[in-house]
């Protein structure tokens, strides 16, 4: 299975910021050492996909046949949350995570409504399509990782973020937040729109009002109130998703402004 | 008490460009080119903030030295500041030189006694108030009452912090703010604990929240109130962004509503390498960055301030030693008992 990711950058980001602010907050408790040596443990997350994957069967031909007590749709969190790979895709491509979790709500929603085969058979591929992707992630993050471009989990102020760099951390974070969303974790997604703000884009704003006033004061409402409530009312994910992408586009502006500034900015000495 | 002869100096100078104000004849600030070139290695805890400028000033040095190695540990300045005063109770010292950005962190360090003695004429290099003898402001902030000037002129704005609460105006604030907490322990140091309670009180029956000062800035440019309590360098930079924003800057007079706090350096370990790192953040080349582009307040003469700030001269900030904010505990008792945190 090939997947496209459309910003190793973004994700090499992510993984630097990960790595120097240890994010230990898993809907499942702690991350586990695998994560820190992936590239030995791939064989055992494609080994958990195909399980999970051969259980979501069990879970929907019991449906088609008329229900079973035996395959319960909570079984497909359960299960979820049981894999080693749930840690490693939540650690390594936030966006894939929050996919999974949407399939497994879709998957789980079409079940207990009742619906036809057919649309419960749309969300189990669609389910099965972001788990595959989550795993050709993974393996590019492993590689990454047993290449030294990145270290283990845990490693604190190795170097500070460049202005940019905050900039693609502060991504993730949203994607964090979404896929916490996607989790129906919504108080957990607003403390961390809140802590991208506080801890990370607080750290730049100054810098940036003096470049375009007007955008940090869209950004500073987007972090502070129509992101978080878009959170707490519950949005379908896609309208959830468009706020954030809206913010991203805000972000990605910044970025420019930012990385022009320092270009021009005076030397020290 | 209203303004008088200092309106017209504010008036004057407003936020237009104001180079120079600073200038002093008698200026012993050096170059960095009368440095003699860094060799050893050192660490530095380093407090993170001002965006990647403080960054830029260390990458600089390097630069310039190839035999000097620096190790920088980066951190919320107060969790250093933990982190020396843990260390040194286990007996181990991992910092060289502590760079934090608000004089309350150096305090906690400076009052466990670690921190080495620094050499007289590096000391006598920054102004007057501002020379401590183990150690040194790097550069300052003042605390400040940004108003909207289409709701406001400056002659209505009382000149004493503790009078604000009583003139009905419309106020922002940014309790749990850092900057605010330090300048609330000003206050409880200057004029007492009960007439700060009374102050919290008045000011939170009305007050706007934001979540930091640069918010507390924006409300008051957009009209959403008239005038807010932020660190000076927030409007500054509004400024340079939104020249035509209906913001000015206020000072109060001789209390802790124009408090001059400062980020700060100590050095654990006393050697020449160190001594050296040190002179470099003061020479007119890294004093003169901080100012044009952090908007920091250079607190060695010669240096001009950055645009939009007045003459220290006639800025009358309090007489504190700043390393006394560092008694924050009481400050963060008394905001939760008052419900303001």
């Amino acid at each position: 299975m090939r997947i496209k990711l459309t910003s190793i950058s973004g994700l090499f980001a992510g993984l630097v910021f990960l790595i120097s602010h240890p994010v230990a907050i898993f809907a499942d408790g702690e991350a586990g050492e695998h994560v820190n040596n992936m590239q030995e443990h791939l064989e055992n997350y494609e080994d958990e996909i195909v399980w999970f994957l051969d259980e979501l069967q069990k879970i929907t031909s019991a449906y088609e046949g008329g229900g079973s007590s035996e395959y319960s749709s909570d079984m497909l969190i359960d299960n979820w949350e049981a894999v080693d790979f749930h840690a490693a895709i939540e650690i390594n491509y936030i966006q894939i995570y929050a996919s999974i979790w949407q399939g497994i709500y879709g998957v789980k929603a079409s079940l207990d409504s009742g619906e036809d085969p057919k649309s419960v058979d749309i969300q189990e591929a669609g389910l099965e399509k972001a788990l595959w992707q989550g795993l050709g992630a993974v393996k590019l993050a492993a590689r990454f990782q047993s290449e030294g471009l990145v270290g283990a989990q845990g490693n604190i102020d190795s170097r500070s973020l460049s202005p940019s760099e905050t900039l693609e951390a502060i991504k993730s974070e949203l994607d964090r937040a979404l896929a916490k969303s996607a989790e129906r974790l919504p108080d957990e997604a607003t403390d961390i729109v809140l802590g991208a703000y506080l801890e990370l884009f607080e750290g730049l704003e100054g810098d940036l009002i003096t470049l375009d006033a007007e955008l940090v004061e869209d950004l500073e409402k987007d972090f502070n109130v129509t992101l978080p409530q878009a959170i707490s009312s519950e949005l379908a994910l896609d309208s959830l998703n468009q706020v954030v992408s809206q913010m991203k586009s805000k972000l990605d502006r910044s970025k420019e402004l930012i990385q022009d500034a320092e270009e021009s900015r005076r030397s020290v000495f | 008490m209203r303004r008088r002869d200092f309106n017209k100096a504010l008036l004057t100078c407003g936020l237009t460009p104001c180079i120079g104000l600073a200038q002093d004849s008698d200026s012993n600030v050096i170059s960095v080119d009368e440095l003699p070139e860094l060799v050893g290695e050192i660490s530095l805890y380093l407090g993170r903030g001002e965006g990647g400028l403080y960054e830029n000033v260390l990458k600089a040095i390097s630069d310039r030295n190839p035999k000097f190695k620096l190790n920088i540990r980066r951190g919320p300045t107060a969790a250093l500041a933990n982190a020396i005063v843990a260390e040194k109770e286990a007996g181990i010292r991992r910092a060289d030189v502590f760079w934090a950005v608000d004089a309350g962190a150096i305090g906690l360090v400076v009052d466990q006694e670690i921190a080495e003695p620094l050499p007289s004429e590096l000391v006598s290099q920054l102004r007057p108030n501002y020379r401590y003898r183990n150690w040194l402001p790097v550069s300052g902030r003042i605390r400040t009452l940004p108003f909207n000037t289409s709701a406001l002129g400056i002659e209505q704005i009382p000149q004493s912090i503790m009078s604000l609460p009583d003139e009905g105006f419309k106020l922002g604030w940014a309790p749990e703010y850092a900057s605010f907490q330090s300048f609330i322990t000003a206050m409880r140091l200057l004029a007492g604990n009960e007439a700060t309670s009374d102050w919290l009180l008045k000011v939170n029956s009305s007050a706007k929240r934001y979540a930091g000062e640069l918010g507390v800035v924006m409300g008051v440019e957009r009209g959403e109130v008239d005038i807010g309590f932020a660190n000076h360098y927030y409007t500054l930079r509004l400024k340079a962004g939104k020249p035509d924003a209906m913001l000015d800057l206020a000072f109060t007079k001789g209390d802790s509503g124009c408090l001059v706090n400062a980020s700060g350096i100590l050095a654990l370990t006393s050697n020449k390498t160190v001594h050296n790192f040190i002179r470099y953040l003061f020479t007119k080349e890294v004093q003169s960055y901080l100012s044009s582009e952090a908007f920091e307040i250079p607190l060695v003469d010669g240096i001009a301030l950055p645009r939009g700030i007045p003459s220290l001269d006639l800025i009358s900030p309090p007489a504190i030693d700043l390393t006394q904010l560092s008694d924050l505990r009481p400050t963060l008792d008394l905001m939760r008992e008052l419900r303001v945190l």
